[in-house]
Order: C-alpha cells, then structure tokens, then sequence
C-alpha cells in the first residue's frame, strides 16, 4: 500500500509534496516516478523539482500560479508506480593508505581486518536516494552496518576531493573539497562535479552505485585522465 | 575592463542565481538583496538580472581602463577621484579613473552595477560565485574584470529618489513567515514563542545561513530531527538546540532539521541586510496572501525598471502629508 501524497507550502514558490518521513526504497522511487512526471509535463509554471528521501519539493513561479494551481495540476497527473531504475554507476576507489587514512580505525572498531572492510564495503550495489549537502554528493542507500563507525569527534578542515567515507550507518563520497567529519576509508579518482560538464554531476537522483577496488597504478591513470587539465 | 586596487571584504560577482540544478545538490546563490541589485542594474540601463558586483559591509576601490557608467547600491561613502558622488545614482567614469566604496552605515550588503554588466565565465548558466560549492571564487586584489558592451550615452545622471532607498536603520525588523511544512515538530507554545518573541541575528551568519539567538523554540516529541528533505532560501530550521537557522542563498538544497516555516520571499532581502546584533520578529502569513505580495513586489520592480531604465521618470507627490511615488515611462 502506497501512503498518499501530502501538499504543504514550502513559502509562496515552492510546496513540497510528501509521502511520509521514512526511508524506504520503494517510496523513493514513488518520490523519482512523480518528480519525472512532473519534469515531462512541461508546465509552464514549474521552475525545477528537487527530491529526496520520500518527498519532493516543486518550485514554481508564483507570477503564474499559486499553491492551489500546482496542487490540482500535480493531482490530476497520471505517473507510474512501478520501479524506478536509474543507471549503474561504477565508482573506482583507491582504499588505505593516505587516501584513506582512517580505514585501519574503522577496520578496529568493527573488529575486521582493513582487507574485510574493503571487501564489505565494494560488495553491495547502493541506491542514490537523491543528491544534496554539496553540488553531487549522493545520499547512498544500502551500506553493510558491519561496518558502520561513527563520524570523528572534530571535523577535518579539509576533506580532499573523491574521499570515500563512512558516517555511521552511511557511506558516501565528497565530491568536491570541504570541510568535514566523515571516516575516509579511500578515494575515487573520478570527478564526481565538474560545472563545465552537462550533466556536471556523475550520479543523479535514483542511480545505483558500486565501488571498484583499484590500485595506485590504476588510480594515477584514471586521475590523470579525469583532473589532467587541472594540473598544467 | 576594471580593476581591482583593493578588497577589504569578501567581494563576489552575482546574478539572479541558478537555476535547474538544485536536483543534484547546486544551491541557488545569486544576490542576497535581489531589491538592491535590481534597482542598481536599473539604473546605468541593464536588466535587473545582469552580473554586478556584491560586497560585504566593506567595498572595494577599483580603476576603470575604459569608459564606464557605474552606480552603487548601499548606505556608504562613494568618491570617485576622490570627490564624493551619490550611491543609488549612475554615473560617468573615464579611463583611469578610481572608485572607492566606503564603510556600509547600515545594512549589510551592498552593490555595484556597470553599464552592459560585468562580463564573467557562466557556470551551469550563472556568472554567481559559490566557493563552497566549488563554482567561481571570491574577487581579490589585482583582479581584471572585463565589462559587457553597452552604449554608455544618456545612462549616467539617473537617480533613486531617497523614499524608494531602503531604509535599514529600524531596530527590529519585521518579516512575513509561511508556517510549515514541519510543524508538527513543534508543540503550540513552541510555535507561539516563534512567532511571539524577536530574534537577534548573530555573527555566525553568511550568505549559507543566519544563525539566530533568542528564546528556545520548543520541539514536540517528534523531535528537531527529520527524515532529510529539501530546502529552499528563507527556510528556517530548528536544531535540538531550538535556536532558528534562516537558509541564504547559498544554503544547501537538503537538510535534516524540523522547518517551522519559509521567509516569505519578498522578505529575504530584509533579513540578509539585518546585520548581527539586530533584531527580527517573524509575522505569520498564509501562502495565498504571500503570494500576492510576490505578485506587488514583481510588480513594484517592473514599474521602476521602465521608470530608470528607459529614461522615464519616478515623481515624489506630497498630499494630505503623505509622500507618493509617482512613475511615468515612455
């Protein structure tokens, strides 16, 4: 049973449509059906849609409609429920070493082996439930808890660009330097944003993922490729 | 082209912002006082969207290699060759000369327009700089700025009359507030506090957020906590710690606190020029009757674009003690 639709207004250019506050794959991809649907009707008053976990927001343009207007459009508009599938993305990662200076920690803390988190890690096939917190950065459905650890007690300044990391229940990729308190376990050679491309982001919302181990020789190649501009 | 001499604060090229790309996690950005920006781009004859330059509290000094029509938006000190000249007002400059933008007296962003727009790299289609999220940077000294082409004659000598200048002097000041979507997060007095007491800015404040002080929010049992969902600029979040957070245009697109409500648009730009230390009290509006004040302000807008910008003319009329503007265009 899918649990109905809830409008509220997100103030006078937004609402957000809502299917209840879990996290659950198949209201996920409810969430990517209906934000599709609505990117392909065309309204003339749509400005873009945002979605996330199990709601989505439509931003519209109040000159030409209002709250109502976008409500009864939205109703009346016929989506498919059934699965959602998004493409497969294979996201190399470099694991240990100083890229990936605190798997030996999370390898501890679980009482495994930094061979076992490795393995643990790049098995499962993760869900982008959608992207937010940085330009590309995906909310990843699907971690193994075997390996869950808790963020560090003070942030890192500075979190290169690819980091992979875990923070408790969640693993996830900085697609672009930053501050921040996840446990990085090994970095991607990949750019996941770059604003020069269309799409800038390598994921999008409702993608699937799986994390290749690769080794150094690999990981300069593919970086050389990916960042070689950046390094004249 | 201009060049900077020197930047005494943080100093950004902004626009209207972008758009499109809030699925895969792009804030917004653009300029925080879009009524400021606007006017200025009116007034040396551009659209209000057009890339200009944005700074905090502190301009810049810059030298012009050509030709140019400027005007500045803000409550400051302007010379030019060191004379003073009026902000809100365009002006003439010739090669080699210099601008200085003084000190901010109020408010806390300010502007300053060029004829044909500054000339800048778009990203994802917008020239406005987000460092954080890894699109553009802040301007630093030594920075050459081409600038767009425009005929220059006849754009200089416009001026905004001093009623329609913002005025941000008050002590506390007032805002429009949608209530939701998480207000169920909230007991009832939590929302009676919210919308009952004033709330000073504090100096953690940017063009991400603006943290606020004052007395807690309190939250229901379902806790400051939810299930990640989207934002917009002017939402307001509530940590555990029942201090508001008003997101800016640089906010993330997602957040995990409980929204009690969203600054009703027209709005934003009077909480981004309410410096820390100052205070806001939140007004409860439904989102039908904000919607019409979106539709006056596009209006008010529209009406002073073709007044300043196509040579009409804006008209103080004083009756019965009360000043109103007038507009005439062509």
């Amino acid at each position: 049973m899918m649990p109905r639709m809830n409008f509220k207004p997100l103030g006078d250019s937004a609402l957000l449509i809502s299917f209840g506050e879990v996290i659950d794959e198949e209201i996920n991809d409810r969430v990517h059906a209906l934000a599709g649907a609505i990117e392909k009707a065309n309204f003339g008053w749509l400005v873009e849609v945002v979605p996330a976990y199990s709601s989505l927001a439509v931003i519209y343009d109040p000159a030409l409609t209002d709250f109502d207007g976008v409500r009864q459009a939205i109703e009346r508009l016929e989506f498919s429920a059934e699965r959602f599938e998004g493409k497969l993305a294979e996201i190399p990662v470099l694991y240990g070493g100083e890229y990936g200076p605190d798997l030996e920690f999370v390898a501890q803390y679980n009482g495994l082996t930094p061979e076992e988190v490795i393995e643990i890690h790049s098995r499962p096939i993760y869900r982008v439930y959608f992207l937010g917190f940085l330009p590309g950065f995906a909310y990843l459905g699907g971690m193994d808890g075997r390996i869950a650890t808790p963020r560090l007690e003070r942030p890192r300044l500075k979190v290169p660009a690819g980091s992979v990391g875990i923070a408790g229940g969640q693993t996830g990729v900085y697609p672009i330097e930053s501050p921040g308190g996840w446990r990085i376990i090994g970095r991607t050679p990949l750019r996941l944003f770059d604003p020069e491309k269309e799409p800038p982001t390598l994921l999008q919302p409702g993608d699937r993922v799986r994390f290749v181990p690769i080794d150094e020789g690999k990981f300069n190649e593919l970086y050389a490729a990916e960042w070689g501009r950046e390094d004249d | 082209m201009i060049e900077l001499l020197r930047v005494p604060s943080l100093v950004t090229v902004q626009d209207s912002g972008r758009r499109g790309y809030r699925r895969l996690g792009v804030p917004v950005s653009g300029y925080m006082d879009d009524y400021s920006a606007r006017i200025v781009n009116y007034l040396v004859g551009n659209s209000g969207s057009a890339p200009l330059m944005e700074f905090l509290l502190s301009g810049p000094t810059l030298k012009f290699h050509s030709s140019a029509v400027f005007a500045v938006a803000g409550d400051a000190e302007v010379r030019l060759n060191g004379v003073p000249v009026e902000p809100w007002t365009s002006h003439w400059a010739k090669r080699g000369d210099v601008l200085e933008v003084g000190t901010l007296r109020t408010g806390v962003y300010g502007y300053v327009a060029f004829a044909g727009g500054l000339r800048c790299e778009r990203l994802l289609g917008s020239c406005s700089a987000c460092p954080r999220a890894g699109l553009g940077r802040h301007l630093m000294e030594g920075d050459r700025l081409p600038l767009g082409a425009a005929v220059l004659t006849g754009r200089d000598g416009r001026r905004l009359p001093e009623e329609l200048r913002p005025d941000y002097s008050r002590g506390t000041t007032e805002v429009r507030v949608i209530p939701g979507p998480d207000t169920d997060h909230f007991t009832d007095r939590g929302m009676e506090t919210f919308f009952g007491e004033t709330y000073t800015v504090t100096p953690e404040s940017d063009r991400m957020g603006y943290r606020l002080e004052g007395r807690a929010v309190e939250h229901s049992g379902k806790g400051a906590g939810i299930v990640t969902g989207p934002l917009v600029p002017g939402s307001i979040q509530v940590p555990a710690d029942g201090r508001p957070i008003i997101m800016m245009r640089d906010a993330q697109t997602t957040g995990g606190y409980a929204r009690i409500g969203t600054v009703a648009g027209p709005d934003l730009r009077l909480v981004a020029q309410t410096r820390p230390g100052r205070a806001l009290r939140f007004r409860r509006v439904d989102a039908e009757s904000a919607v019409e004040a979106v539709r006056g302000y596009r209006k008010l807008l529209e009406a002073l674009q073709r007044a300043l910008g196509k040579n009409g003319a804006v008209y103080r009329v004083r009756t019965g003690g009360r000043t109103f503007i007038a507009l005439t265009y062509p």
